[in-house]
Protein backbone atom coordinates (compact mmCIF):
# COMPACT_ATOMS: atom_id res chain seq x y z
CA UNK A 1 0.00 0.00 0.00
CA UNK A 2 1.95 3.11 -1.12
CA UNK A 3 0.02 5.35 -2.35
CA UNK A 4 -2.17 6.29 1.19
CA UNK A 5 1.82 6.19 2.75
CA UNK A 6 2.44 9.39 -0.31
CA UNK A 7 -1.02 10.74 0.10
CA UNK A 8 -0.13 11.27 4.17
CA UNK A 9 3.44 12.63 3.47
CA UNK A 10 1.22 14.91 0.90
CA UNK A 11 -0.61 15.82 3.54
CA UNK A 12 1.47 16.31 6.08
CA UNK A 13 3.92 18.67 3.94
CA UNK A 14 0.25 20.61 3.12
CA UNK A 15 -0.13 21.25 6.97
CA UNK A 16 3.36 22.49 6.83
CA UNK A 17 2.86 24.91 4.16
CA UNK A 18 -0.45 25.85 5.52
CA UNK A 19 1.11 27.08 9.09
CA UNK A 20 3.98 28.39 6.85
CA UNK A 21 1.27 30.88 5.33
CA UNK A 22 -0.13 33.28 7.62
CA UNK A 23 3.23 34.83 8.34
CA UNK A 24 3.46 35.74 5.02
CA UNK A 25 0.08 36.88 4.49
CA UNK A 26 0.56 39.25 7.12
CA UNK A 27 3.24 41.07 4.81
CA UNK A 28 1.19 41.04 1.84
CA UNK A 29 -2.37 40.98 3.10
CA UNK A 30 -5.02 39.60 0.82
CA UNK A 31 -7.14 42.31 -0.94
CA UNK A 32 -10.67 42.04 -2.07
CA UNK A 33 -10.79 42.14 -5.95
CA UNK A 34 -13.53 42.11 -8.34
CA UNK A 35 -13.67 39.53 -10.40
CA UNK A 36 -12.15 39.92 -14.09
CA UNK A 37 -8.89 40.72 -13.23
CA UNK A 38 -6.96 37.90 -15.12
CA UNK A 39 -9.40 38.89 -18.00
CA UNK A 40 -7.85 42.25 -18.73
CA UNK A 41 -5.45 42.46 -21.62
CA UNK A 42 -2.87 45.49 -22.84
CA UNK A 43 -5.14 45.99 -26.06
CA UNK A 44 -8.71 48.12 -26.61
CA UNK A 45 -9.89 44.86 -28.28
CA UNK A 46 -9.53 43.18 -24.80
CA UNK A 47 -13.06 45.05 -24.34
CA UNK A 48 -14.88 42.17 -26.17
CA UNK A 49 -14.35 40.17 -23.14
CA UNK A 50 -15.95 42.50 -20.87
CA UNK A 51 -18.94 44.33 -22.55
CA UNK A 52 -18.87 42.60 -26.09
CA UNK A 53 -19.61 46.26 -27.92
CA UNK A 54 -16.54 46.84 -29.27
CA UNK A 55 -17.21 46.10 -32.51
CA UNK A 56 -19.92 48.97 -32.14
CA UNK A 57 -17.02 51.44 -31.82
CA UNK A 58 -13.65 49.82 -32.72
CA UNK A 59 -13.41 52.74 -35.74
CA UNK A 60 -14.65 55.82 -37.14
CA UNK A 61 -16.59 53.68 -39.85
CA UNK A 62 -17.72 50.69 -37.06
CA UNK A 63 -19.34 53.77 -34.68
CA UNK A 64 -21.23 54.88 -38.00
CA UNK A 65 -22.45 52.01 -39.10
CA UNK A 66 -24.05 50.80 -35.44
CA UNK A 67 -25.54 54.23 -35.42
CA UNK A 68 -27.10 53.78 -38.32
CA UNK A 69 -28.59 50.69 -37.28
CA UNK A 70 -30.51 51.94 -34.52
CA UNK A 71 -27.99 51.10 -31.69
CA UNK A 72 -28.53 53.31 -28.44
CA UNK A 73 -25.31 54.61 -27.03
CA UNK A 74 -25.57 52.89 -23.71
CA UNK A 75 -25.68 49.77 -25.94
CA UNK A 76 -22.66 51.02 -27.18
CA UNK A 77 -21.02 50.72 -23.74
CA UNK A 78 -21.44 54.88 -24.26
CA UNK A 79 -18.21 54.57 -26.05
CA UNK A 80 -19.71 56.51 -29.31
CA UNK A 81 -19.93 60.00 -27.52
CA UNK A 82 -16.10 61.97 -27.24
CA UNK A 83 -13.86 60.41 -29.48
CA UNK A 84 -14.87 61.36 -32.69
CA UNK A 85 -16.30 64.83 -31.76
CA UNK A 86 -13.79 67.40 -31.11
CA UNK A 87 -14.03 69.96 -28.68
CA UNK A 88 -13.79 73.52 -29.79
CA UNK A 89 -13.74 75.13 -26.73
CA UNK A 90 -10.84 73.36 -25.88
CA UNK A 91 -8.62 75.35 -28.16
CA UNK A 92 -8.74 78.51 -25.10
CA UNK A 93 -6.91 76.17 -22.56
CA UNK A 94 -4.35 75.04 -25.28
CA UNK A 95 -3.47 78.53 -26.38
CA UNK A 96 -2.56 78.72 -22.76
CA UNK A 97 -0.61 75.62 -22.23
CA UNK A 98 1.14 76.87 -25.36
CA UNK A 99 1.87 80.57 -23.45
CA UNK A 100 3.07 78.32 -20.67
CA UNK A 101 5.17 76.01 -23.18
CA UNK A 102 7.21 79.00 -24.14
CA UNK A 103 7.37 80.94 -20.91
CA UNK A 104 11.06 81.97 -20.47
CA UNK A 105 13.07 81.96 -17.03
CA UNK A 106 15.54 84.73 -16.30
CA UNK A 107 18.43 82.84 -18.36
CA UNK A 108 15.90 83.08 -21.56
CA UNK A 109 15.03 79.16 -21.56
CA UNK A 110 11.59 77.70 -22.08
CA UNK A 111 10.47 74.54 -22.71
CA UNK A 112 10.91 75.48 -26.82
CA UNK A 113 14.21 76.08 -26.21
CA UNK A 114 15.08 71.99 -25.87
CA UNK A 115 11.54 70.51 -27.39
CA UNK A 116 11.75 73.10 -30.32
CA UNK A 117 8.87 76.02 -31.40
CA UNK A 118 5.30 74.83 -31.75
CA UNK A 119 6.39 71.43 -29.67
CA UNK A 120 8.43 70.14 -32.47
CA UNK A 121 10.06 67.40 -31.05
CA UNK A 122 6.93 66.42 -28.90
CA UNK A 123 4.86 65.39 -31.61
CA UNK A 124 3.39 61.80 -31.28
CA UNK A 125 4.91 61.23 -28.29
CA UNK A 126 1.81 61.39 -25.53
CA UNK A 127 0.49 58.22 -27.22
CA UNK A 128 3.74 56.37 -25.31
CA UNK A 129 3.11 57.74 -22.23
CA UNK A 130 3.54 56.75 -19.69
CA UNK A 131 7.07 55.62 -20.10
CA UNK A 132 10.36 54.60 -17.99
CA UNK A 133 12.44 57.09 -17.26
CA UNK A 134 16.14 55.88 -17.25
CA UNK A 135 17.52 59.03 -15.00
CA UNK A 136 14.54 59.27 -12.60
CA UNK A 137 14.91 55.00 -12.71
CA UNK A 138 10.73 55.15 -12.59
CA UNK A 139 7.89 55.05 -14.89
CA UNK A 140 6.31 58.60 -15.19
CA UNK A 141 3.52 59.93 -16.80
CA UNK A 142 3.53 63.21 -18.81
CA UNK A 143 2.75 65.32 -15.94
CA UNK A 144 5.73 64.10 -14.16
CA UNK A 145 7.96 64.17 -16.80
CA UNK A 146 7.07 68.01 -17.02
CA UNK A 147 7.88 68.29 -13.25
CA UNK A 148 10.60 67.02 -13.73
CA UNK A 149 11.73 69.45 -17.06
CA UNK A 150 10.43 72.48 -15.37
CA UNK A 151 11.91 72.29 -11.69
CA UNK A 152 14.99 70.56 -12.31
CA UNK A 153 16.36 72.16 -16.04
CA UNK A 154 14.10 75.52 -15.88
CA UNK A 155 13.67 76.37 -11.77
CA UNK A 156 10.01 76.15 -12.37
CA UNK A 157 7.90 75.02 -9.94
CA UNK A 158 5.27 73.11 -11.63
CA UNK A 159 4.35 69.99 -9.86
CA UNK A 160 1.55 67.71 -11.49
CA UNK A 161 -1.26 69.21 -9.78
CA UNK A 162 -0.16 72.85 -10.88
CA UNK A 163 -2.48 75.09 -13.90
CA UNK A 164 0.73 75.10 -15.60
CA UNK A 165 1.70 72.03 -15.50
CA UNK A 166 -1.62 70.44 -16.49
CA UNK A 167 -2.34 72.96 -19.60
CA UNK A 168 1.12 72.11 -20.88
CA UNK A 169 0.05 68.41 -20.27
CA UNK A 170 -2.98 69.51 -22.34
CA UNK A 171 -0.89 71.51 -25.03
CA UNK A 172 1.41 68.30 -25.17
CA UNK A 173 -1.19 66.12 -25.57
CA UNK A 174 -2.70 68.02 -28.27
CA UNK A 175 0.34 67.25 -30.28
CA UNK A 176 -0.64 63.66 -30.26
CA UNK A 177 -3.71 63.80 -31.52
CA UNK A 178 -4.60 60.87 -33.89
CA UNK A 179 -1.75 58.95 -32.68
CA UNK A 180 -2.53 55.27 -32.08
CA UNK A 181 -1.74 54.46 -28.38
CA UNK A 182 1.08 52.06 -28.13
CA UNK A 183 2.45 51.40 -24.09
CA UNK A 184 4.14 48.24 -24.54
CA UNK A 185 3.23 46.12 -21.55
CA UNK A 186 3.66 42.82 -22.87
CA UNK A 187 7.80 42.72 -22.64
CA UNK A 188 9.29 41.88 -19.53
CA UNK A 189 10.43 45.16 -17.87
CA UNK A 190 9.33 48.00 -15.59
CA UNK A 191 6.40 49.42 -17.61
CA UNK A 192 4.87 45.86 -17.73
CA UNK A 193 5.22 45.59 -14.09
CA UNK A 194 3.67 48.81 -13.70
CA UNK A 195 0.66 47.73 -15.66
CA UNK A 196 0.14 44.84 -13.53
CA UNK A 197 -0.01 46.91 -10.22
CA UNK A 198 -2.12 48.86 -11.62
CA UNK A 199 -4.68 46.39 -12.91
CA UNK A 200 -4.67 45.06 -9.49
CA UNK A 201 -5.03 48.28 -7.61
CA UNK A 202 -7.68 48.93 -10.38
CA UNK A 203 -9.71 45.75 -9.41
CA UNK A 204 -9.19 46.14 -5.58
CA UNK A 205 -11.70 46.78 -3.64
CA UNK A 206 -11.54 49.60 -0.94
CA UNK A 207 -12.51 53.10 0.50
CA UNK A 208 -15.87 53.92 2.47
CA UNK A 209 -18.20 51.85 0.13
CA UNK A 210 -15.58 49.03 -0.27
CA UNK A 211 -15.82 49.63 -4.03
CA UNK A 212 -13.12 49.18 -6.63
CA UNK A 213 -12.66 51.03 -9.84
CA UNK A 214 -13.71 47.96 -12.01
CA UNK A 215 -17.28 48.45 -9.56
CA UNK A 216 -18.34 50.74 -11.80
CA UNK A 217 -15.84 50.50 -14.82
CA UNK A 218 -17.00 46.83 -15.52
CA UNK A 219 -19.88 45.16 -16.66
CA UNK A 220 -22.76 44.70 -15.47
CA UNK A 221 -22.50 48.35 -14.27
CA UNK A 222 -20.96 49.78 -16.69
CA UNK A 223 -22.99 50.18 -19.95
CA UNK A 224 -25.74 51.20 -17.25
CA UNK A 225 -27.43 54.51 -15.88
CA UNK A 226 -25.40 55.72 -12.37
CA UNK A 227 -28.20 57.93 -12.22
CA UNK A 228 -26.80 61.00 -14.39
CA UNK A 229 -23.61 59.34 -14.95
CA UNK A 230 -22.70 57.01 -17.40
CA UNK A 231 -19.82 54.89 -16.55
CA UNK A 232 -18.01 52.56 -19.49
CA UNK A 233 -15.76 50.00 -19.14
CA UNK A 234 -11.74 50.74 -18.82
CA UNK A 235 -10.91 49.92 -22.45
CA UNK A 236 -9.94 53.12 -25.17
CA UNK A 237 -10.80 55.91 -22.90
CA UNK A 238 -7.20 56.90 -22.15
CA UNK A 239 -6.91 57.85 -25.48
CA UNK A 240 -8.97 61.08 -24.77
CA UNK A 241 -7.23 62.37 -21.89
CA UNK A 242 -6.07 64.95 -20.76
CA UNK A 243 -9.80 65.85 -21.55
CA UNK A 244 -11.34 69.71 -21.57
CA UNK A 245 -13.52 68.90 -18.86
CA UNK A 246 -16.64 71.70 -18.46
CA UNK A 247 -18.26 72.50 -16.19
CA UNK A 248 -16.57 70.08 -13.65
CA UNK A 249 -13.39 70.77 -12.05
CA UNK A 250 -12.03 69.18 -8.89
CA UNK A 251 -13.47 70.86 -5.60
CA UNK A 252 -11.25 74.19 -5.32
CA UNK A 253 -8.78 73.94 -8.39
CA UNK A 254 -8.57 75.63 -11.24
CA UNK A 255 -7.09 73.45 -14.09
CA UNK A 256 -9.12 75.74 -16.50
CA UNK A 257 -11.57 73.16 -16.57
CA UNK A 258 -8.73 70.27 -17.81
CA UNK A 259 -8.54 66.82 -16.70
CA UNK A 260 -5.48 65.00 -17.06
CA UNK A 261 -5.83 61.40 -16.66
CA UNK A 262 -4.09 61.74 -12.89
CA UNK A 263 -6.74 64.30 -12.13
CA UNK A 264 -9.56 61.92 -13.53
CA UNK A 265 -8.23 58.72 -11.32
CA UNK A 266 -8.47 61.66 -8.42
CA UNK A 267 -11.86 62.72 -9.35
CA UNK A 268 -13.38 58.81 -9.09
CA UNK A 269 -11.44 58.10 -5.62
CA UNK A 270 -13.35 60.79 -4.27
CA UNK A 271 -16.36 60.05 -5.83
CA UNK A 272 -16.23 56.61 -4.63
CA UNK A 273 -14.81 57.70 -1.24
CA UNK A 274 -11.10 56.33 -1.57
CA UNK A 275 -8.46 58.03 -0.11
CA UNK A 276 -7.43 60.07 -3.23
CA UNK A 277 -3.85 59.72 -4.23
CA UNK A 278 -1.39 62.64 -4.94
CA UNK A 279 -0.93 63.18 -8.60
CA UNK A 280 1.95 61.73 -10.18
CA UNK A 281 2.67 59.15 -7.14
CA UNK A 282 3.71 55.86 -7.99
CA UNK A 283 0.65 54.01 -7.32
CA UNK A 284 -1.07 56.19 -9.42
CA UNK A 285 0.84 56.21 -12.35
CA UNK A 286 0.56 52.24 -11.79
CA UNK A 287 -3.18 52.84 -12.58
CA UNK A 288 -2.65 55.13 -15.51
CA UNK A 289 -0.19 52.62 -17.13
CA UNK A 290 -3.09 50.42 -16.73
CA UNK A 291 -5.80 52.57 -18.21
CA UNK A 292 -3.42 53.73 -20.80
CA UNK A 293 -2.25 50.58 -22.12
CA UNK A 294 -6.00 49.54 -22.33
CA UNK A 295 -5.83 51.50 -25.05
CA UNK A 296 -3.44 50.44 -27.05
CA UNK A 297 -4.79 49.90 -30.13
CA UNK A 298 -6.95 52.98 -29.97
CA UNK A 299 -6.28 56.49 -31.56
CA UNK A 300 -5.72 59.66 -29.56
CA UNK A 301 -8.46 62.19 -29.92
CA UNK A 302 -7.28 65.77 -27.95
CA UNK A 303 -9.29 67.90 -27.17
CA UNK A 304 -12.22 65.63 -27.65
CA UNK A 305 -15.94 67.04 -27.08
CA UNK A 306 -16.51 65.37 -23.60
CA UNK A 307 -20.61 65.29 -23.48
CA UNK A 308 -22.71 64.12 -26.80
CA UNK A 309 -24.62 66.44 -27.79
CA UNK A 310 -26.89 64.05 -30.28
CA UNK A 311 -29.18 63.14 -27.57
CA UNK A 312 -31.44 61.06 -30.07
CA UNK A 313 -30.09 57.69 -29.23
CA UNK A 314 -29.76 58.35 -25.93
CA UNK A 315 -32.41 56.50 -23.31
CA UNK B 1 30.41 62.76 41.55
CA UNK B 2 27.11 61.78 43.34
CA UNK B 3 23.89 62.98 42.04
CA UNK B 4 20.68 62.71 44.53
CA UNK B 5 17.84 60.72 42.85
CA UNK B 6 16.46 63.89 41.62
CA UNK B 7 19.40 64.86 39.80
CA UNK B 8 19.96 61.28 38.51
CA UNK B 9 16.36 60.60 37.14
CA UNK B 10 15.68 64.42 35.75
CA UNK B 11 16.73 63.79 31.93
CA UNK B 12 14.29 60.64 32.39
CA UNK B 13 11.53 62.96 34.22
CA UNK B 14 12.14 65.05 31.03
CA UNK B 15 12.23 62.19 28.62
CA UNK B 16 8.92 60.81 30.30
CA UNK B 17 7.28 64.12 30.48
CA UNK B 18 7.85 64.97 26.77
CA UNK B 19 6.76 61.75 25.84
CA UNK B 20 3.14 62.26 27.78
CA UNK B 21 3.17 65.56 25.85
CA UNK B 22 4.01 63.90 22.85
CA UNK B 23 1.06 61.71 23.70
CA UNK B 24 -0.91 64.16 24.51
CA UNK B 25 -0.73 66.16 21.57
CA UNK B 26 -2.13 64.41 19.01
CA UNK B 27 -5.12 62.88 20.37
CA UNK B 28 -6.25 67.03 21.63
CA UNK B 29 -5.17 67.64 18.01
CA UNK B 30 -6.86 64.19 17.14
CA UNK B 31 -10.69 65.97 17.13
CA UNK B 32 -11.38 63.61 14.26
CA UNK B 33 -14.19 65.46 11.95
CA UNK B 34 -16.98 64.07 12.37
CA UNK B 35 -19.36 62.92 9.24
CA UNK B 36 -22.31 64.77 9.25
CA UNK B 37 -24.79 62.47 6.99
CA UNK B 38 -25.95 64.84 4.30
CA UNK B 39 -22.65 66.28 3.85
CA UNK B 40 -19.52 65.95 1.74
CA UNK B 41 -17.73 62.49 3.32
CA UNK B 42 -14.49 64.33 5.25
CA UNK B 43 -11.03 63.33 3.35
CA UNK B 44 -9.33 62.66 6.58
CA UNK B 45 -11.91 59.69 7.39
CA UNK B 46 -11.26 58.28 4.36
CA UNK B 47 -7.89 56.63 5.50
CA UNK B 48 -9.59 54.61 7.84
CA UNK B 49 -10.62 52.33 5.13
CA UNK B 50 -8.46 50.31 2.03
CA UNK B 51 -6.56 53.07 -0.46
CA UNK B 52 -4.19 52.75 -3.06
CA UNK B 53 -1.67 54.45 -2.08
CA UNK B 54 1.74 52.08 -1.58
CA UNK B 55 3.34 54.10 1.07
CA UNK B 56 -0.17 55.49 3.43
CA UNK B 57 -1.13 52.73 5.75
CA UNK B 58 -4.40 52.65 4.30
CA UNK B 59 -2.58 51.01 1.19
CA UNK B 60 -1.92 48.00 3.42
CA UNK B 61 -5.36 47.70 4.48
CA UNK B 62 -8.29 44.86 3.42
CA UNK B 63 -11.83 45.18 3.03
CA UNK B 64 -14.15 44.37 6.52
CA UNK B 65 -14.91 40.59 7.11
CA UNK B 66 -18.19 40.05 6.00
CA UNK B 67 -21.28 40.62 8.81
CA UNK B 68 -23.74 38.60 9.07
CA UNK B 69 -26.24 39.95 10.96
CA UNK B 70 -30.02 38.83 12.33
CA UNK B 71 -32.71 40.90 12.57
CA UNK B 72 -35.52 39.82 14.77
CA UNK B 73 -38.27 42.46 14.27
CA UNK B 74 -40.95 44.14 14.48
CA UNK B 75 -39.45 46.82 11.97
CA UNK B 76 -39.46 50.12 13.78
CA UNK B 77 -38.45 52.82 11.46
CA UNK B 78 -39.61 56.13 9.72
CA UNK B 79 -40.62 55.31 6.15
CA UNK B 80 -40.38 59.36 5.45
CA UNK B 81 -36.72 59.43 7.24
CA UNK B 82 -35.93 56.69 4.97
CA UNK B 83 -37.25 57.94 1.88
CA UNK B 84 -34.50 60.91 2.96
CA UNK B 85 -31.80 58.66 3.51
CA UNK B 86 -32.30 56.68 0.03
CA UNK B 87 -32.02 59.47 -1.78
CA UNK B 88 -29.94 61.90 -0.72
CA UNK B 89 -26.66 61.85 -2.81
CA UNK B 90 -24.46 62.03 0.05
CA UNK B 91 -26.25 59.41 2.92
CA UNK B 92 -27.46 56.23 1.69
CA UNK B 93 -27.72 57.07 -2.18
CA UNK B 94 -29.43 54.03 -3.08
CA UNK B 95 -31.27 56.33 -6.08
CA UNK B 96 -27.84 56.28 -8.19
CA UNK B 97 -28.21 53.20 -8.87
CA UNK B 98 -31.80 51.36 -8.26
CA UNK B 99 -35.08 52.82 -9.35
CA UNK B 100 -37.16 53.38 -5.46
CA UNK B 101 -40.77 53.62 -5.10
CA UNK B 102 -42.18 56.90 -6.35
CA UNK B 103 -38.77 57.86 -7.52
CA UNK B 104 -36.98 57.09 -11.24
CA UNK B 105 -33.31 56.28 -10.01
CA UNK B 106 -30.15 54.19 -11.68
CA UNK B 107 -30.25 51.14 -13.68
CA UNK B 108 -27.12 49.32 -12.46
CA UNK B 109 -28.70 47.98 -9.57
CA UNK B 110 -32.66 46.15 -9.97
CA UNK B 111 -35.73 48.12 -9.88
CA UNK B 112 -36.93 48.46 -6.28
CA UNK B 113 -40.32 49.90 -7.14
CA UNK B 114 -42.89 47.82 -5.55
CA UNK B 115 -40.66 46.24 -3.60
CA UNK B 116 -43.17 46.04 -0.91
CA UNK B 117 -45.23 43.53 -2.98
CA UNK B 118 -42.47 41.08 -3.49
CA UNK B 119 -43.10 40.05 0.52
CA UNK B 120 -39.23 39.52 0.69
CA UNK B 121 -38.66 38.54 4.04
CA UNK B 122 -37.03 41.45 7.08
CA UNK B 123 -34.04 39.38 8.32
CA UNK B 124 -33.54 38.90 4.21
CA UNK B 125 -33.76 42.82 3.53
CA UNK B 126 -31.84 43.78 6.44
CA UNK B 127 -28.87 41.66 6.04
CA UNK B 128 -28.43 42.81 1.79
CA UNK B 129 -28.89 46.25 3.45
CA UNK B 130 -26.27 45.74 6.51
CA UNK B 131 -23.74 43.73 4.39
CA UNK B 132 -24.27 42.48 1.05
CA UNK B 133 -21.36 40.40 0.86
CA UNK B 134 -23.26 37.63 2.81
CA UNK B 135 -25.65 36.81 -0.45
CA UNK B 136 -23.52 37.79 -3.19
CA UNK B 137 -19.72 38.23 -2.64
CA UNK B 138 -18.94 40.07 -5.71
CA UNK B 139 -21.89 42.78 -5.70
CA UNK B 140 -21.06 46.23 -6.49
CA UNK B 141 -23.56 47.61 -3.07
CA UNK B 142 -21.50 49.44 -0.15
CA UNK B 143 -21.40 47.80 2.68
CA UNK B 144 -23.26 49.74 4.80
CA UNK B 145 -23.21 48.23 8.22
CA UNK B 146 -19.67 47.24 8.65
CA UNK B 147 -18.13 50.72 7.23
CA UNK B 148 -20.94 52.70 9.05
CA UNK B 149 -22.54 54.36 6.53
CA UNK B 150 -26.08 53.96 7.58
CA UNK B 151 -26.48 52.76 11.01
CA UNK B 152 -28.82 50.12 12.38
CA UNK B 153 -31.57 52.82 12.33
CA UNK B 154 -31.28 54.52 9.34
CA UNK B 155 -31.56 50.81 7.61
CA UNK B 156 -34.75 50.25 9.51
CA UNK B 157 -36.09 53.62 8.38
CA UNK B 158 -34.83 52.81 4.77
CA UNK B 159 -36.43 49.16 5.31
CA UNK B 160 -40.14 51.12 6.12
CA UNK B 161 -39.43 53.50 3.19
CA UNK B 162 -39.55 50.07 0.93
CA UNK B 163 -42.18 48.27 2.50
CA UNK B 164 -44.32 50.97 2.82
CA UNK B 165 -47.28 49.69 0.27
Amino acid sequence: MNIPRKLKLLAFGACLAAAALPASAEEYPKFDYMPGKELAIPHVSGDAKFSNTYQYWKDEKALEDAKKSGKMSHEMNYKDFRWAVKSFDAEGAIDIGRGYYNEKNAKGQSCASCHGAEGKKLKGIYANYPAYNKRLKRVVTVPTQIKACATERLGFDWKENTRQNTLIDFFVGSLSDGKVVKIDATSPGPIKASYERGRDLFFKRGGHFNFACASCHTPPAAGKYLRGQRPTTFFGDAAQYPIYHFPYSLPGDDFEYVFTLQHQIKSCQILSRIYPGEEGSPAMTDIEVFLKASANGYKMSVPVAEYNMDTSYLD
Amino acid sequence: MKFGFKQRYLPLLVLAGSLTVGAIAPSSAEEAPKWVPGEQYPRELLKNFPCHDYDLPCGKMTSPPVERVEFKGPLKGDAERGEKIATNLRWGNCIACHALPKHEGGSIGPSLKGYAHREMPLDYTYQRLWDVRFYNPNAFMPVYGPNKVLTDQDIQDVMAFLYTK
